[in-house]
């Protein structure tokens, strides 16, 4: 239902219907607090048909996928995947994975482009970005997508529900590197108890508990809502096949030191928000294999089912199709108000906006945190607010995702079961984070999927006669074959079942110039790029430091090293030019995001050097809260997801006692 | 389901085909035949004897709005000949037959049996390399829940599942549970 | 070990291609199925010869049209007057009286079966008041009811997984009951499955008894739909006074409360696992007056009533088939009434389509016959879903769903919002049933009531 901003006093404004704002207005209503959420896109649908099928229909199966605006259903030679939308056309343009890397006229957040990408006839051979002086590699594209509209980026959240680790968020003070929240683990822990329940997530403490070698720990006798989710045979196999594994904490010659300690390799199963048993009216996971982009049965949690509690209240509104785009403060730096643009289309599909305001006591951002920096640089005529600090915007930080694959010599049978059900967390913690970036390790469940695009990519080639997967090379002298019938249902039988994939994900440090900032002519003041209300598109600016690269060559020599003893052939490829390629010490990698966007309006107990404080209200703006994983001062080794629904409890609990006192 | 306001630039769709006429029972049984041997997939499996989702149908009437009717009747004359010889040929001769799978460059018909493979596979139509104006999209919702290179991954299609919890932690069924004509007497 | 598997095979494809074209000795007598006035509960559908070199369309029509007379027969013996010992009474003839009480209105509730602490249950045992209904409890009284406190129950105002409920046009909330039958009960009952401590020391696969056509009954499961009525309407209804209990809820904030109402049905569920369907077969109905076809509203040509429709309404004010907004208070009369238009979800399934309608028009001949004041004569057959691949009362191999005709089937008063086309997502009853499990992960044979244990 949407309430058109006529209605009087709210205590609450909330900006944004995702993860985090839907807990807060839940908290908030519940204690009789009047709360508005204003949610730049669409209403929730009544049913997910529409989005199942948008699914069915995509030519591309990325995130997006199923979620507005989609791009088209037929593909041809220039738009392979589909026509894309021009973010200059649309009210809530987004960034997507289809148009990463492309032209502004495709790619909602304005970058640099690969070297393939601004040169397309070019006869020379493709380059990867150079290295500055300073050892970092800059100029590289950030990868991370996010949704805009009712429910949010959360829709597509895996479901992995892990736990920070006691140094993940002391890293200046363990490894004087980055810097420390101003949270401590012990305050924490019942906040992530709060989120796993509102979640409900399936684990056990008991197969947690060979983690206390990297610092997990848990309260005595914790129990999680549900009890956990079965491993798949591809876990099971990895498992015993690094059985005895040990690797160094840094390979020979890392810069600025080395951590010689030999840690184990081996293979937990991982928390996760879906249901091992009915809970919350919602059904049991039937291994859909399709928690990105969406779970046709809902048996993963997302934030819709938070916003039905939230609603529920009977305190709260949400204002659908309503995009902020000014904060307006008064003389004494407090809030008066939001201003936005209620957006429609007309009877031929035009879009038509209507600028309203709305006021309240108490403010909060929940936009996601590219969408919350850009509102808070816009605000008060683009001269900005809340940034007395100048971090609005910077630290901007992913999970950077370095994906290894490999055929195992036995079936192993992915495409089955939740995308993932474990992973190699052992290697989270230790004396190397001094030199080199921390990761953890996804074991995938679908196959190739998201290495080569599988089971596609590989019937194709033996279909067609290609090799785009590398796998048909077994005709004459190497070449690829070509086969039918029962020969190509065989071939790949036995090729499908033995495909599996590693996911490492870094612990990226945080830099002043990861930033996000409007995309706006410095000498006219007036933006390069607009979206179709005419608001500013954000410009990114990226890279990464030797601290992170010298991750991804830990993180390759390791993903070698289980291969290895698996007796598997490693399949990776690492191109050269194109979107998320870049070189370091000679070797060239390629990186995707994870989703995992944090650290623009990073939280800190010094006003000066951060934007919001534990609770993540704003140092400078008394009735303003800017939540979400934008507030992480580091990306530590978890999905940020359930420690950013943990945080949302606390600013859930300041913003009630800032509105009773 | 809810009527999303128009987003311009997405959801273009082909221009609307001309509708061919309903095929015949014998038509698409002979297309279902076919489309068993090119795929390694048992016939019953392809066609079962009651087909209320009618994938036979709905992919043979797809291609002949893609590639006419004149070529897919040049198709059925051409398997209908391979699969009436005696001694009958083996599927999997047939199959090669059809894909020209010993020649470097195989004709249009062979293109043509490609696509169909694909289509049975990933529920998608992929333009063989003569259809100039051809569009690559999926042909439905159940092409998409029903294609069948899951079945060769003894899987299911992502999004799709019909097991239950905890499957994934056990082996899966045979090839030929799945379908699959393995050449082991599994089906027929 | 493959020659085996082959000989397998061939033996369950020989098997399932037995169930789906009789005329062998060991199947149904040599007549053809036909609807008739009987309290007899069909243990299973008795097939008809197919047409000669019929096309598949053909067979399909032919045995929906089985399954569909299977669905009228079943209706009428459920909704037979019963005698003393529950069954239908045999000197007696379903609406010879206008109304009547029912045979399947004497199986055992669910909330009398998933008992507080998981207390054994029986099946003709008192049923459980609330206290807020003692004061206007009458033994023998229907009380609808939401079920327990316990989280994971399904409400019982609510569609499946909390979906939204539907509110008629008189603002009032449309109440659910689900009951079972005996040998469902009983292998609930020597099972342990009544209990959250049972289920968790069960073993083994849940199996249901199939009911086997001239034999035993099987499991037979009923989930109906009420709705309030005026005594005005009475006529047009199979109606019951029963107490409609609402008890306290924390979000949304109301009291508990218990009241007396006339309601009258508007939408009968019946699942019944069968021999020839061990996904259960799913035969829906639906009260006449519900709600206009696409194709009605389209054309405009509407009735002056709907029991969940506003003909005078314009779709700019009443949004069709739209979720009503929350919170959803059962207890007061809601602003909102549903809008609800029954989509088309036969396209492509045109025979389950054609043969409804076909045997529609034969139930209401016989209906009328007895009276023509027959409450029953305003009840329709939507469809029934069969599984057109399995075996006897197993899954085919390869096949969990059974490749179910038609591909999608609702009923507009039990999933509103969800009559679509989409797989995996739209109303599709074994698709959605094949994902019930009890308060384990452990599936519970196609139902979701064994989740309600405590």
């Amino acid at each position: 239902m949407s309430n058109n901003g006529a209605s009087p006093q709210y205590d609450v404004v909330i900006v944004g219907a995702g993860v985090s704002g839907n807990l807060i207005a839940k908290q908030l209503g519940l204690a009789g607090k009047k709360v508005l959420i204003l949610e730049a896109g669409l209403p929730v649908p009544d049913s997910r048909e529409e989005y199942m099928n948008n699914f069915y229909l995509a030519l591309a199966k990325t995130p997006e996928a199923p979620y507005p605006a989609l791009a088209g259903r037929t593909g041809t030679k220039d738009n392979p995947a589909g026509k894309l939308p021009d973010p200059a056309t649309l009210p809530t343009p987004r960034a997507t994975v289809l148009g990463l890397g492309g032209a502004p006229d495709v790619s909602y957040l304005v970058q640099a482009q690969s070297w393939i990408a601004t040169h397309p006839d070019s006869p020379e051979p493709p380059q990867n970005p150079p290295t500055a002086p300073t050892g970092e590699v800059r100029g590289l594209q950030f990868s991370s997508t996010f949704e805009r509209n009712g429910g949010g980026t959360s829709w597509h959240w895996l479901g992995t529900s892990l736990r920070e680790l006691e140094n993940d968020i002391r890293m200046w003070t363990k490894y004087q590197h980055a810097v420390d929240w101003p949270v401590t683990y012990d305050e924490l822990q019942p906040l992530w108890a709060l989120a796993e329940k509102e979640i409900g997530v399936a684990a056990s403490v008991t197969q947690q508990e060979p983690l206390e070698v990297v610092g997990l720990e848990y309260p005595q006798g914790y129990q999680y809502p549900m009890q956990p989710i079965p491993t798949s045979i591809v876990d099971q196999t990895v498992s015993q096949g690094v059985s005895g594994l040990e690797v160094p904490g840094t390979l020979p010659d890392t810069p600025g030191g080395s951590d010689p300690q030999m840690y184990d390799v081996f293979v937990t199963p991982t928390p996760a928000g879906r249901n091992s048993e009915p809970y919350d009216d919602r059904r049991v996971c039937a291994g859909n294999t399709n928690c990105i982009p969406i779970c046709p049965i809902q048996a993963k949690w997302d934030p819709t089912v938070t916003l039905g509690k939230a609603l529920d209240t009977g305190n709260v509104t949400v204002s659908y199709q309503s995009v902020a785009y000014n904060v307006a403060v008064d003389a004494n730096n407090n809030v008066t108000g939001i201003d936005y643009y209620q957006w429609s289309r007309d009877e031929h599909g035009n879009l038509q906006k209507v600028s309203k305001s709305v006021t309240g006591k108490v403010f909060v951002l929940a936009c996601h945190a590219i969408e919350n920096a850009k509102l808070l640089l816009m605000s008060n005529n683009w001269k900005g607010i809340a940034n007395k600090s100048d971090q609005v915007g910077r630290n901007l930080m992913d999970h950077p995702l370095y994906l290894t694959w490999a055929l195992a010599p036995q079936p192993l049978w992915g495409y089955r079961g939740p995308l993932a059900t474990a992973g190699i967390e052992s290697l989270r913690d230790g004396e190397f984070r001094k030199y080199r970036a921390a990761f953890r390790m996804e074991i995938g469940n679908e196959g190739w999927n998201f290495a080569t695009g599988d089971p596609y990519t590989t019937a194709l080639d033996f279909i067609t006669g290609t090799n785009d997967s590398g796998l048909n090379t077994d005709g004459p002298n190497g070449t690829a074959q070509r086969l039918g019938g029962t020969a190509l249902a065989l071939k790949l039988n036995n090729l499908l079942t033995r495909q599996f994939r590693i996911a490492c994900m870094f612990d990226q440090t945080p830099l002043q110039e990861n930033r996000v900032t409007l995309d706006v002519d410095p000498q006219t003041g007036k933006p390069n790029n607009v979206d179709g209300l005419g608001l500013p598109r954000p410009k990114v600016e990226y890279g990464f430091d030797p601290y992170t690269m010298e991750g991804f060559r830990m993180a390759a020599y390791v993903c070698s090293q289980v291969y290895k003893q698996m007796g598997a052939t490693e399949f990776t490829k690492n191109n050269v030019g194109g979107t998320g390629d870049f070189t370091y010490r000679g070797v060239n990698y390629h990186y995707y995001g994870a989703g995992h966007v944090v650290g623009t309006h990073r939280m800190g107990p010094d006003p000066c050097t951060s934007v919001v404080d534990a609770t993540q209200r704003s140092h400078d703006v008394q009735n303003l809260w800017i939540v979400g994983s934008g507030s992480f001062p580091t990306v530590c080794t978890a999905n940020p997801t359930l420690t950013l629904l943990a945080l949302a409890f606390k600013s859930a609990d300041s913003m009630i006692a800032a509105l009773n006192s | 389901m809810s009527t999303s306001p128009l987003t311009p630039g997405g959801a273009s769709v082909p221009p609307p085909p001309i509708v061919p006429a309903t095929p015949s029972e014998a038509v698409v049984q002979s297309f279902a035949n076919m489309s068993a041997a090119l795929t390694g997939f048992q016939p019953s499996f392809i066609r079962p004897f009651l087909d209320p989702v009618n994938l036979s149908g709905t992919f043979y009437s797809f291609a002949v709005v893609q590639v006419g009717q004149a070529m897919m009747d040049a198709l059925m004359s051409a398997y209908s000949a391979l699969s009436s010889q005696t001694p009958p040929l083996s599927s999997q001769a047939i199959a090669d037959a059809l894909l020209e799978i010993s020649s470097p460059t195989p004709s249009t018909q062979a293109q043509l049996c490609q696509a169909i493979v694909a289509m049975w596979y990933l529920g998608s139509w992929y333009p063989p390399p003569f259809q100039t104006n051809g569009l690559h999209q999926v042909i439905s919702s159940q092409a998409y829940t029903k294609s069948l290179v899951w079945n060769l991954a003894q899987a299911h299609p992502m999004g799709f599942s019909a097991f239950t919890f905890g499957y994934w932690s056990q082996a899966p069924a045979s090839l030929e549970t799945f379908g699959v004509n393995t050449g082991n007497g599994g089906g027929q | 070990m493959k020659k085996l598997a082959t000989i397998i095979l061939l033996a369950v494809v020989a098997v399932t291609m037995v169930i789906m074209t009789p005329t062998t000795t060991t199947m149904a007598p040599a007549a053809e199925p036909a609807i008739v006035l009987s309290s007899n509960i069909p243990g299973d559908a008795q097939f008809g010869p197919l047409p000669p070199n019929a096309t598949n369309e053909e067979k399909l029509l032919a045995i929906q049209g089985d399954f569909d007379i299977y669905s009228w027969n079943t209706f009428i013996a459920l909704n037979w007057p019963p005698g003393p010992d529950g069954n239908g009474d045999p000197n007696k003839t379903i609406g010879q009286n206008g109304d009547n009480d029912t045979v399947w209105e004497h199986y055992r509730n669910v909330a009398d079966i998933f008992l507080p602490g998981g207390a054994k249950p029986s099946y003709n045992g008192s049923v459980s008041v609330p206290t807020q209904c003692k004061a206007s409890y009458k033994p023998g009284m229907k009380i609808i009811s939401q079920v327990g406190k316990t989280p994971t129950v399904l409400t019982d105002f609510s569609q499946p997984f909390n979906t939204g409920p539907l509110i008629d046009q008189d603002g009032n909330y449309t109440r659910y009951e689900i009951l079972v039958n005996k040998p469902m009960f009983d292998y609930i009952l020597q099972n342990t499955l009544y209990s959250k401590a049972g289920q968790k020391v069960f073993s083994g696969a849940v199996k249901f008894p199939c009911g086997v056509l001239g034999g035993p009954e099987g499991a037979i499961m009923v989930k109906a739909a009420w709705r309030v009525i005026n005594p005005a309407d009475k006529n047009r209804f199979h109606t019951q006074t029963v107490l409609v209990y609402s008890p306290a809820s924390q979000n949304p904030k109301y009291p508990a409360s218990c009241s007396t109402k006339l309601m009258g049905l508007v939408g009968l569920h019946i699942g019944h696992k069968t021999n020839s369907a061990s996904q259960w077969l799913w035969s829906t109905f639906e009260h006449v007056d519900n709600a206009p076809t696409e194709a009605e509203v389209a054309s405009g040509k509407l009735k002056a009533n709907y029991n969940y429709y506003d003909p005078k309404c314009p779709a700019s004010k009443c949004p069709q088939n739209q979720v009503p907004p929350r919170p959803w208070n059962p207890t007061q009369v809601s602003s909102f009434h549903s809008q609800v238009v029954r989509m088309d979800m036969f396209k492509g399934n045109e025979f389950a389509f054609t043969s409804a309608a076909a045997r529609n028009a034969d139930a209401l001949k016989l209906l009328l016959g007895v009276s023509s004041s027959s409450v029953w004569q305003n009840y329709e057959l939507i469809s029934t879903m069969w599984p057109t691949n399995t075996g006897q009362c197993q899954a085919s191999p390869g096949d969990p769903l059974g490749t179910p005709a038609p591909n999608f089937l609702a009923n507009t008063t039990l999933e509103t919002y969800i009559q679509g086309m989409v797989p995996n997502v739209s109303s599709n009853c074994i698709e959605c049933h094949n994902n019930a499990t009890m308060t384990t992960p452990v599936p519970s044979d196609f139902t979701y009531i064994l989740q309600r244990a405590q």
